[in-house]
């Protein structure tokens, strides 16, 4: 397992990310994929509609944690890392 | 199979639940079993607002399943008594979504 | 079974956990089940201005069902151990 990314979606305007920033950061996962995450970075998107002009409002958070435990039941993608260059 | 963690010591102690539709329910706990069911006298809400200040509804005697629990606090008596509720401000609590 | 092993291990150290409704409660970890439900003590609300609501709690128990994330102490993983732990669950051992 070389890096993780997870989402957890908390409602339909929500998507979070977290993903180990070092392709060598090993995790731990068990088969509800509970699992510990090393170097994290957490992307959260969260996505408005103005009331006036119904245009979406689309806002990304982001913020680093040195070990995360994530709980599996949010978790609803577990990707490797984009191959790219 | 190890047991789970009870609320044994926090029995016939006045405690703060936090439901998963981000209630806050504050009362005395009297039982409660593996499934963090919960029952609870003389208990009453706490209301959040940012209009007023805190609203405390009176409830009595509560059971409340434990689906739908997300914190059980023990309270401390003299920390609370320092509380000013009436003057205290807030969002309520957003519920939880799983 | 993992990381209910792992989280015993971890009692007694300083972490965070950050709850499905957004709260996040410091605390020292007191004892933790097989629901991995989990008792925090000297508790803080990471946010007390915003989420005031357990000012006068300093002892919690919280439902391991609202639990998003924990954050560990740095010194409270052992990778190459839990790498290990992961193949055996992995196999079913």
């Amino acid at each position: 397992m070389d890096m993780i990314a997870s989402c957890n979606p908390t409602d339909l305007a929500r998507l979070g990310q977290v993903r180990p920033r070092h392709e060598s950061t090993k995790g731990a996962y068990d088969q509800h994929l509970n699992m510990i995450l090393g170097d994290v970075e957490e992307i959260v998107t969260t996505v408005e509609i103005d009331d006036e002009t119904y245009e979406e409002i689309v806002r990304t958070t982001r913020r680093t944690v040195p070990f995360l435990f994530v709980r599996g039941d949010g978790v609803i993608l577990v990707s490797p890392p984009l191959r790219t260059a | 199979m190890s047991s789970s963690i009870g609320l044994e010591s926090l029995v016939d102690q006045t405690i703060s639940v936090i439901t998963n539709d981000g209630r806050n329910i504050v009362g005395v706990l009297k039982g409660f079993d593996q499934a963090t069911n919960i029952i609870l006298d003389e208990s009453h809400e706490r209301v959040y607002s940012t209009k007023e200040g805190v609203q405390q509804l009176v409830l009595g005697l509560y059971i409340i399943r434990g689906d739908n629990i997300s914190v059980v606090g023990e309270l401390d008596e003299e920390l609370d008594s320092n509380l000013n509720l009436s003057e205290l401000r807030a969002h309520p609590l957003k519920p939880v979504i799983h | 079974m993992l990381f209910f092993s792992y989280f015993k291990e971890l009692v007694g150290k300083q972490v965070t956990v950050e709850l499905k409704n957004d709260l996040a409660i410091t605390g020292k970890l007191h004892s933790v089940d097989q629901y991995l439900n989990i008792k925090l003590e000297n508790t803080r609300v990471v946010d007390e201005e915003k989420y005031p609501h357990m000012m006068s709690v300093r002892n919690c128990f919280i439902r391991g069902s609202v639990v998003r994330y924990v954050q560990l102490p740095p010194d409270g993983v052992d990778i190459e151990i839990l790498h290990d732990a992961t193949r055996r669950e992995a196999r079913g051992g």
